[in-house]
């Protein structure tokens, strides 16, 4: 007992300023539980709504502002990096979490009584008393709240606290679509249980490189690279796990099997928001692991993603030609295009190359965020009595009926297959030049092969949607609400602008990336 | 890695002696079979009958786990602050109470939508 | 200058906002006529006497982060270019005038066939290799949109399959762009080209050769990547065709003189030989399947990959006299064909069929005129003395006599051998063709689709207009070759080195 309290403690600081947007992100899911627990029923939709966009709206804004007095540092002893990748990370989130809450906002995506047997009675009860479940945004706002912390956490136990605070909602939010309950239901499960044992991974390999380094702290870790000998078993048993758990999230060949049953199962907002929000969040976390704790290690770890990288991109463009519902389509190709990111993510080198690279990927991961929130917001406008119309072949002769929203889908599915003026286009250039510079040329040979045969399929939907003749009792195109419309005009806006004006993000992505991450 | 010869060797002499218990039973013991040797083992009694697959259990039980588990891990959290909370000092003090705060709105909205009453 | 650029998309553009003026048949032409007006004065301001330098330059950063410059300009080798499909490209609108798509939709068509004009000026214009690049692509998808909604009855399969090739061959031009920049660090063709390959080591301008090559090869087309282009000819509407034969084809041979052969003079030297072998292959494998081909159109196409084989030949000898042979023969072979495949349109719409045998015999004395024109082009394309088809022809075979230093000489004696065989089998399949279908009696009664019948209408005024300058111009290159040669070969000499 005497040894217990002699000893001297320090109190540990935390930097509440610096953490200020995943603060305001956690405290708002906060005032969400509450509203659910407190207020009446039908004013619940109307509160929780303004909480969660002033939330957001107010997080981007303090990450705007600590972008502009330039924080750089490690808080939460060190635990937390809020550096320029990280700030950049964060902005792109929150705006594309703020455009996929628009879409979650519409109503009848979501079920009305998430506990009745799909298909009863009590569901149709529930569906006729215009049940919904408000707790939608408070979960939104803790998934987007683990994403913002993922890719800054700079500590292996921090970083799986924030995977976990991310997925679980994610989890939950699969299993809600209100239309093709089973389905849905499915996609949950295996959600679920796929990532609960690539968790378990994860966790393995921190517990590993624990052992190797003493600590779990990635600057540590880093540290322990050249100073400890003699444990190699444990430090590549353990990066090899972490890595496992890693690309497990951003759905890299041969861990990419969830991708697109989930995508498919899933209520397609939150399928918005797991493309473009959960991608970004677990490249920026893969991307600190592998370069700041596993950086010296380069040596090792590159010829595996350099199979994996291929692997990806080969499944993900292969696979999507044989797709037939369009959401699957589009997990495929966000398979291939993780793969695309994974080409810059193994160019490493001098300092230099490394910041090229990562604004590359930066600036790519922001492109492809908007084109595909705003992809999965057309396709949730095009709809059958069953609920949205998957089937591709339902999909013929859209441009006929609808050219204004063929004509858009087709804008972001070129952005999809990088033909310039889209974002697509500058940044897979960006990304694959990044590459070249990094000597990893055969990698991006090929990328380009995919990416042709990628772009094959995007054509193919094209020509469907303008060439084929209309199904005699095609899909009917649902009005859009404000908020939809709001979020295809601002995607098909940002996917233009950033690809005729990429200038001002590419800056930023690249200023973002100049200092790299805080070690 | 030396340190790890003894404990490697301590799992295989384990692992080996599971394997060879297992694998050497059918072959030495005798086998006489009667139907209570059959059943499940509920405590010696006769087992309740049960619908195939287990069949449905209430909600209840498990939410009632879940905020045991919840509310157990909070005290285990409490006991070091207990401890120490003069040095920790206010910082203590504010993480404790947004520690406290974060279980208490889950609590609150268990409580709400009745997750605390039993019929 | 950028006005070149601007007037075609801003009147794209309009068409977009409203759709009124697309109802209005002179609105492609006028909008084009403009630009062809700029084109042309372009041409007479520019200053011949330093034809080797890039005149009327715009240099703006556009997006410093990816070293992208809004670089363009105009010299020798790109100004016929310009004007070429500002021509060819008013030309087209002057037919659509009177010939309507059958499938309507005039006013996509002419949305497509602007923003087409915009990616081929600014192909030719670029003075910036991710520009290049950028224009090059741009090109792909309203072409790819023209001849899979406007074309005939197998234009799904050839769109898909033009689509395919190019977009894997600018993914190949992709990479050996990256390399390109990552090993020499800037994107700016002028300064690429000044440097003559200094930087570049011998493995990765041979690397990068290929790749761009390749990717320009499948463009050009070179056999045997040509495979796509008699589908996508057959199945593309009149001026879908011409576009494709008269600009987009040049835009491959274009880019092995910009860039592949300047920039990469190492890697260049080392696989000339192969690109040479390929070539006359072309031209041989072109001129034996045009005597099989019982389509016009289709004829017409493998005529377009014997004479880009022409073309690619002249390139690989690596000489000055094979490189303004090349870009001559880009030229002739852009309005020889553009006029050819008019006429071939206009004997579809007339026929029904541009299959041969249903075709009959006897065009002069149904259709003097068009018969005549026909003659006209098909004597051309087989480079008679005296037209502009010759004169890349012969200088091609003239530059394999002699190739440049450090290349095999006997080879290239040899591909001068094949490739003169190739020239007399070129005549041989257009004199069978002509003597097949414009000589002869006439058959009775009706012909080829023969629901017209009797009362076939020769040239229209609107024909005669679009193709007259065609006609003039193929006469007056022929005739005064040096008009052309004389912009080219300061470019070139300044390229090769040779002065």
């Amino acid at each position: 007992m005497s040894t217990l309290t002699a000893a001297p403690i320090t109190a540990p600081t935390i930097e509440y300023g610096e953490l200020a947007p995943m603060l305001i992100i956690f405290g708002a899911a906060m005032i969400g539980v509450l509203v659910e627990a407190f207020t009446p029923r039908y004013l619940r939709k109307s509160i929780q709504m303004p909480i969660t966009v002033l939330s957001m709206v107010g997080a981007f804004a303090l990450t705007v502002w600590q972008g502009v007095r330039g924080v750089r540092s490690a808080a939460a002893m060190g635990a937390i990096a809020v550096d320029g990748p990280s700030l950049f990370i964060w902005g792109a989130i929150l705006l594309l979490a703020i455009v996929s809450v628009l879409l979650i906002n519409d109503d009848d995506h979501f079920v009305a009584e998430a506990a009745a047997v799909p298909g009863s009675a009590e569901e149709d009860q529930a569906l006729s008393q215009g049940g919904a479940h408000t707790e939608i945004y408070p979960l939104v706002l803790f998934a987007v709240g683990g994403m913002m912390l993922f890719p800054a956490a700079n500590d292996l136990l921090i970083m799986f606290v924030a995977l976990e605070v991310m997925s679980l909602p994610l989890y939950l939010l699969c299993g809600l679509a209100r239309r093709r309950r089973l389905l849905s239901q499915e996609a949950a499960m295996k959600y679920f249980l796929l990532g609960a044992f690539s968790s378990a991974f994860f966790l393995y390999g921190t517990a590993l490189l624990y052992g190797f380094a003493g600590s779990v702290d990635l600057k540590a870790i880093a540290t322990a690279l050249s100073t400890v000998g003699g444990q190699d078993a444990l430090l590549f048993i353990g990066a090899a796990t972490l890595g496992v758990g890693l690309l497990f999230k951003i759905g890299a060949a041969p861990f990419q099997a969830w991708k697109p049953d989930v995508y498919q199962g899933s209520p397609t907002p939150i399928t918005a928001l797991m493309a473009s929000g959960t991608l970004i969040a677990a490249f920026g976390a893969l991307l600190r692991v592998f370069w700041v704790a596993l950086g010296d290690l380069d040596a090792e770890w590159t010829p595996v993603l350099w199979g994996v990288a291929i692997l990806t991109m080969v499944v993900g463009a292969v696979l999507a030609i044989t797709q037939t519902d369009i959401k699957r389509m589009l997990a495929y190709s966000s398979i291939a295009h993780t793969g695309f990111l994974l080409t810059a993510v193994v160019a490493t080198g001098k300092e230099s190359q490394n910041a090229n690279a990562l604004s590359g990927i930066l600036f790519y991961l922001l492109a492809y965020g908007f084109a595909t929130v705003g992809a999965f917001a057309v396709v949730t406008m095009v709809r059958d009595p069953g609920g949205e119309a998957g089937h591709l072949s339902r999909w013929a002769g859209l441009g006929k009926r609808s050219p204004l929203l063929a004509g858009i889908f087709a804008l972001f599915l070129l952005a999809f297959a990088g033909i310039p003026l889209t974002s697509g286009f500058f940044g897979k250039y960006a990304v694959f030049a990044a590459a070249v510079a990094g000597g990893a040329v055969q990698l991006v040979i090929v990328g380009v092969v995919t990416s042709a045969m990628a772009a094959f399929f995007y054509v193919r939907v094209i020509v469907l949607m303008f060439f084929s003749d209309p199904a005699p009792e095609g899909p009917t195109i649902a009005v859009p609400s404000m908020g939809t419309a709001a979020v295809v005009t601002l995607s098909a806006a940002a996917t233009v602008v950033l690809g005729v004006f990429p200038q001002p993000v590419l800056d930023l992505a690249h200023t973002a990336a100049q200092s790299l991450f805080v070690r | 890695m030396e340190l790890y010869v003894p404990i490697l060797v301590l799992a295989v002499l384990a692992a080996g002696f599971a394997v060879f218990s297992v694998g050497i039973a059918p072959f030495t013991g005798p086998k006489r079979w009667n139907r209570a040797k059959l059943d499940g083992y509920e405590c010696g009694i006769e087992p309740t009958p049960q619908p195939v697959g287990g069949g449905r259990f209430p909600l209840k039980y498990m939410i009632t786990a879940m905020l045991f588990i919840v509310f157990d891990i909070e005290i285990i959290f409490l006991y070091p602050w207990a401890v120490a909370f003069d040095k920790l000092g206010v910082f203590g003090l504010v993480e404790m109470v947004l520690f406290i705060v974060t279980v208490l709105v889950a609590y609150a909205y268990v409580w709400r939508r009745r997750g605390l009453d039993w019929d | 200058m950028i006005a070149m650029l601007a007037v075609p998309l801003l009147g794209a553009a309009v068409l977009v906002v409203f759709p009124g003026p697309a109802r209005h048949p002179w609105y492609g032409a006028a909008v084009s006529g403009v630009t062809l007006v700029l084109a042309l004065a372009l041409a007479v301001r520019f200053d011949h006497t330093r034809a080797a330098r890039p005149q009327f330059t715009v240099d703006v950063p556009w997006i410093p982060g990816l070293g992208l410059r809004f670089h363009l300009g105009i010299d020798g080798i790109s100004l016929p270019l310009v004007v070429l499909t500002a021509l060819l490209t008013f030309l087209c609108f002057v037919h659509l005038v009177r010939h309507r798509p059958e499938q309507g939709r005039i006013r996509a068509l002419v949305i497509a066939l602007l923003v087409l004009e915009v990616g081929m000026t600014g192909t030719f214009l670029a003075l910036d290799l991710l520009l290049f690049f950028v224009f090059f692509e741009i090109v792909l998808v309203p072409m790819y949109f023209v001849i899979a909604v406007w074309g005939g009855a197998g234009r799904r399969a050839a769109a898909v399959k033009f689509i395919l090739y190019t977009l894997l061959g600018s993914a190949l031009l992709l990479l050996g762009l990256l390399l390109v920049w990552a090993h020499a660090g800037t994107l700016d063709m002028v300064r690429l080209a000044q440097a003559q390959g200094a930087g570049l080591s011998r493995a990765v301008q041979i690397i990068a050769f290929l790749a761009i090559g390749l990717g320009l090869a499948v463009k050009a087309p070179m056999w045997p990547l040509h495979t796509w282009l008699p589908a996508a000819h057959t199945e593309a509407p009149t001026v879908g065709s011409v576009l494709l034969a008269g600009v987009l084809l040049k835009m491959g041979t274009y880019g092995f003189a910009r860039i592949a052969i300047p920039v990469l003079p190492e890697g260049a030297a080392a696989l000339a030989p192969w690109l040479g072998a390929f070539a006359v292959a072309g031209i041989v494998y072109g001129s034996l399947a045009c005597l099989a081909q019982r389509d016009l159109k289709r004829m017409i196409a493998y005529s377009s990959v014997g004479h880009m084989g022409f073309v690619l030949l002249g390139l690989a000898t690596l000489t000055p006299v094979g490189m303004n042979a090349a870009l001559f023969g880009n030229i002739a072979h852009g309005l020889i064909t553009g006029l050819l495949f008019f006429v071939a349109g206009g004997i579809k719409e007339r026929y029904g069929t541009t299959e041969l045998p249903r075709l009959g015999t006897g065009m002069l004395a149904r259709l003097p005129y068009l018969g005549s024109l026909l003659t006209f082009a098909c004597v051309a394309s087989l480079g008679l003395p005296g037209l502009a088809g010759f004169w890349g022809e012969m200088l091609a075979l003239l530059g394999a006599f002699q190739p440049a230093a450090g290349l095999s000489r006997p080879l290239f004696l040899v591909f001068m051998a094949v490739g003169g065989v190739g020239t007399v089998l070129t005549a041989a399949y257009f004199l069978r063709m002509l003597s097949h279908l414009t000589h002869g009696r006439p058959p009775a009664g009706t012909i080829g689709g023969g629901s017209r019948g009797a009362a076939l209408l020769d040239v229209s005024a609107y024909e005669l207009a679009a193709w007259t300058p065609l006609v003039v111009l193929t006469v007056v290159l022929g005739l005064w070759p040096k008009a052309l040669l004389s912009l080219t070969d300061p470019v070139v000499q300044a390229y090769l080195g040779t002065r």
